[in-house]
């Protein structure tokens, strides 16, 4: 049931692209890619969830946890408020991303720090099936099947990857249940998503 | 008699060698500043350092396109590298984080006296368990592994405190860790050079090693863009020297080969020439002597006083002729000595201008004329008493004239009916008539300008274009001002109406600040208590915590941060983009603030200054606008005193003629040529700024010596012989020709005073000689 398949890069020319992803549809149907499951997710516009999370630090006793509600809107709006333990917010908004915590605001250009970019865009781009950024950040491992998928995302970028070794994003159908982050000294955070509402198609 | 001769040359020469001496010595400038008021408000004032000296005025804006995204980031790596060491630069960024370093240590070693955090209330045990809560909430996460090798050090978070405030809210787009532009490919870098903005010498020298260094790098298919405002200086200097040389050539050759025609005889040629020279050279010395330096575009006015000052020459080597030099003395003089004073009153108003720029002109155009003028009378007679002999094409051109004399009056109705309709063509486009852009000095070219937009565009950081000012008599006053309104600013960062400000009490907070956040900090036992009740519930243990204990007792006994300290650390170039001291010795502190992130601008002048009204003497300067308003008050300033130039030379006028109706027939056509010529450029949709203002006036005074002219030839009909005529019309030719000359000039300054006038005073001799008195004589 384990098929690796590489995205087409997208920096080479379209009717190469688009050969791969036919290839990709031709392949036997327990082969999962990656455009299925963005293809899932993609259906999804808009989508609001509460999370929990837990995260394991070296020298730290006992998992620190939080929780939180997530949203997003397809294509470039995607937040994150954290309720407890303490309340902060992280909104992207497109290439603004703002930061709230302890009462005070910073604001962002996203593109000026391609390793927040691409840690931002491996929920964002999920959330919202969007496979050509995925692909342009991460190298891609895709397991599992159409009704639970986990994707294995490693930084292509290397200052990223110095910091974080790799992102397990788990899912059932349409929707994101885990996220999973491992950093390069061995701490680990476990995102648990839990839908809200009915989500729109 | 020769006596004589030897005493007037002397003088003259002593007058020449002296006026030599003091150009030899004189530094020539070419920057837009001279067309800034001399005596600014406050509000103008700072805006005038920041052109002047601020850092904009040193900071070039370098682009590396072709080639791919590695191969631009490697040669912006090798770029600014080599640049950090040339020794010429203060900073060389482009985007690569290595650099921060050692500030980064730094801000850690003074992170009690620089966080806004620190305070009595950080220490107690709700303070430490919500700082210590913070702290924690980052780690497991990426931003976390910063954060944890300094845990046990600052587990309150201070580093994190300092960090977050420091980062910009509109950075440049990061490539391959280096910057790079956001739409297009190309690698970006900014270098800010050592030397003031105002040594021209020294920023064309950092320009060249930009560019001597990138062509080094033998990068193939890169190519290299350098823009900022020393660019811009520099080519305009060059420019201006290029162009005021290349006019200078031209107008000698075109008015040589005009006066060859009509004397054709090489001494009078030269003999002609002198009162020109004489004119220039006195003209740049005074200048020189006033204001110590002079500037480009009063060199390329030059030029055009060989329109003016060449008819006095003209008027006397034709007129001696005929009498011989004590007849033109007598008669002919003191129609000259009319036309001089007239333009004396017209540029006179010039000099009592608010702009140094303006009075350089005036200076100029006085001390040239009158010089000239001075030459033709006392000089002139000495050198050809008999003025120059007759050729056949001045005969032809006398003869010419006086057919045209006579026919030209035909034309007034038609002329007249031209002047009501360009004066209704005025009136119906008054609104648009004006245009108050200071950029209409600048010889920038349209691409150079676009150029250095999207270099700014794409770096946006840097290049705030409104700014919160705040200034005291000294130091501390300053920052404790630049801190009120910090905090003031925060609120709207808040509220999201602005993106983030920068502010010098970052770097160093006032001495008050710093000493009330020093006192604050707990002595070790009472902390070691707080902190063990604080940590009780915490994942973190209060036993790790050891080295912040001691770190913070450490603090107590740390010197508070200082200016010095700080350039000593090699953030000179940081503070002096935030902190200027004035010669007087007073301080200001400048707020760049940066818009919401994708939102073109920060909130209306009107409304930040609102805000900040509670701390005194505070500005919002907004550097576009705030050019234009100022441009837009020269403007004013500059009609005003136009108006009061021509009522001058009308009211000396009304003094010698004694006569309204003498008075009104010279006037006519001059505010006909005035009105027909400003109707011309509205009708081509040319919009009329200062310089446009400059050349009417010299269209009155030029013109007015025409109208003169014929009011003399109606009392004195014996004298509009075909020699004079011809005098005339080759005084005009000159004057339109040496201004057509200028009027093709690439400087806007100079083109646009040359299309006025050599319009205008050829229309105010056409209208001087239609609606010239009738003497019925010839």
């Amino acid at each position: 049931m384990t098929t690796g398949v590489k995205t087409p890069r997208s920096d080479r020319p379209g009717w190469l692209a688009t050969g791969l992803l036919l290839l990709g549809l031709a392949a036997p149907a327990w082969a999962l890619d990656l455009a299925t499951v963005t293809g899932l997710l993609a259906q999804r516009k808009s989508g609001e969830a509460r999370f929990t999370e837990e995260r394991t630090v070296s020298g730290i006793d006992g998992p620190l946890r939080a929780a939180g509600v997530l949203s997003f809107e397809a294509p470039n709006r995607f937040s994150r408020l954290t309720t407890e333990p303490r309340a902060e917010s992280m909104v992207v908004d497109g290439n603004l991303l703002v930061l709230k915590r302890g009462g005070r605001t910073r604001q962002m250009t996203l593109d000026a720090i391609p390793e927040v970019t691409a840690l931002i865009e491996a929920v964002r781009g999920t959330l919202t099936g969007n496979a050509v950024t995925l692909d342009k950040h991460f190298r891609i491992k895709v397991e599992g099947s159409t009704t639970q998928w986990t994707l294995t995302l490693v930084p292509r970028d290397e200052r990223l990857a110095t910091q974080v070794r790799e992102l397990k994003i788990t899912g059932l159908g349409g929707d994101l249940r885990v996220v999973e982050l491992w950093l390069a000294g061995g701490d680990r955070s476990v995102m648990s998503i839990e839908p809200l509402q009915a989500m729109k198609k | 008699m020769t006596r004589r001769i030897g005493v007037v040359l002397l003088i003259w020469a002593a007058v020449v060698a002296a006026c030599v001496g003091q150009i030899l010595r004189t530094p020539f400038t070419a920057d837009l500043s001279a067309f800034l008021p001399a005596e600014p408000d406050a509000q103008q004032r700072v805006l005038i350092e920041q052109l002047q000296s601020g850092l904009p005025a040193r900071t070039l804006l370098i682009g590396i396109e072709g080639g791919d995204a590695t191969a631009r980031a490697q040669a912006s790596r090798a770029l600014a590298k080599g640049l950090r060491s040339s020794g010429l630069f203060e900073q060389v960024q482009n985007g690569e984080s290595e650099s921060f370093d050692t500030i980064g240590s730094w801000l850690f070693d003074n992170r009690y006296a620089l966080s806004p955090a620190v305070g009595a209330q950080r220490f107690t045990v709700a303070g430490l368990q919500d700082a210590i809560g913070e702290t924690v909430s980052l780690l497991g996460t990426p931003a976390g592994n910063a954060v944890k090798p300094i845990l046990e050090r600052d587990p309150t978070g201070e580093t994190v405190r300092i960090a977050e405030a420091l980062i910009p809210s509109n950075s440049p787009r990061s490539e391959e860790g280096v910057w790079a532009s956001r739409q297009g490919q190309r690698a970006l870098l900014v270098a800010i050079n050592k030397a003031p903005g105002a040594d021209l010498d020294a920023q064309l020298l950092a320009i060249q090693r930009v560019r001597d260094t990138f062509a080094g790098l033998g990068s193939k298919g890169l190519t290299l863009q350098v823009s900022g405002a020393p660019v811009f200086g520099v080519e305009s200097r060059a420019q201006i020297q290029d162009e005021v040389r290349q006019l200078a050539i031209a107008g000698t050759i075109l008015m040589s080969a005009l006066l060859l025609l009509a004397f054709a005889s090489v001494p009078a040629l030269l003999v002609a020439l002198l009162p020109v020279a004489t004119g220039v050279l006195v003209g740049v010395a005074t200048v020189s002597l006033v204001f110590g330096s002079v500037h480009g575009i009063t060199l390329g006015f030059g030029t055009t006083l060989i329109g003016e000052a060449v008819d006095y020459a003209f008027y006397y080597l034709i007129q001696a002729r005929a009498h011989g030099a004590p007849h033109w003395v007598r008669h002919g003089w003191p129609t000259i000595r009319l036309g001089l004073l007239t333009s004396v009153c017209g540029f006179a108003a010039l000099v009592f201008s608010g702009f140094p720029g303006l009075q350089q002109l005036g200076v100029f155009s006085l001390a040239g004329l009158i010089a000239a003028a001075l030459f033709t009378r006392f000089v002139m007679p000495q050198i050809l008493p008999q003025g120059a002999r007759s050729s056949r094409m001045r005969l032809a051109m006398g003869q010419g004239a006086a057919h045209a004399v006579a026919w030209l009056p035909r034309l007034r109705w038609p002329l007249l009916a031209l002047g009501v309709a360009a004066a209704g063509l005025l009136l119906v486009q008054r609104d648009s008539l004006w245009s108050a852009q200071l950029s209409s000095l600048s010889p920038i070219k349209q691409e150079a300008l676009d150029l250095d937009a999207s270099l700014r565009a794409d770096l946006s950081a840097g290049d705030a274009r409104t700014l919160a000012v705040v200034q005291g008599n000294d130091l501390q006053t300053t920052l404790q001002r630049a801190e009120a309104a910090g905090r003031l600013l925060d609120g709207l960062v808040d509220q999201g109406r602005i993106g983030g400000y920068d502010s010098v009490a970052r770097w160093l907070p006032s001495l008050a600040v710093q000493q009330a956040r020093i006192s604050s900090l707990p002595q070790a036992e009472p902390l070691r208590q707080a902190l063990a009740e604080a940590t009780q519930a915490g994942p973190l243990d209060a036993g790790r915590l050891q080295p912040f204990v001691d770190e913070v007792q450490a603090a107590r006994g740390r010197p508070p941060v200082t200016l010095a300290a700080l350039r000593e650390t090699g953030l000179s170039p940081l503070i002096d983009a935030l902190l200027l001291q004035r010669k007087d010795g007073s301080w200001v502190a400048l707020l760049p603030l940066q818009p919401v992130p994708g939102q073109a601008a920060t909130p209306e002048t009107a409304a930040l200054l609102q805000v900040l009204q509670p701390i005194p003497q505070v500005q919002v300067l907004e550097i576009g606008a705030e050019l234009t308003r100022m441009y837009a008050h020269y403007l004013q300033q500059a009609q005003t005193q136009a108006l009061l130039g021509a009522l001058g030379v009308v009211a000396l006028m009304a003094f010698t003629l004694r006569s309204v109706r003498r008075l009104l027939s010279v006037c006519q056509p001059l505010l006909l040529a005035v009105l027909l010529t400003m109707g011309l450029m509205a009708l081509f949709d040319v919009q009329l700024g200062i310089l446009h203002l400059v050349g009417l006036l010299l269209v009155v005074a030029v013109g007015s010596n025409y109208a003169l002219f014929f009011d003399m030839l109606r009392r004195d009909p014996a004298a509009a012989d075909v020699d004079t005529l011809a005098s005339l019309v080759l005084a005009n030719l000159t004057t339109v020709l040496s201004f057509a000359l200028i009027a093709m000039s690439g400087i806007p300054a100079l083109s646009a005073i040359g299309r006025v006038v050599a319009i205008g005073c050829f229309l105010a001799l056409l209208l001087a000689a239609a609606f010239a008195p009738r003497a019925r004589a010839d």
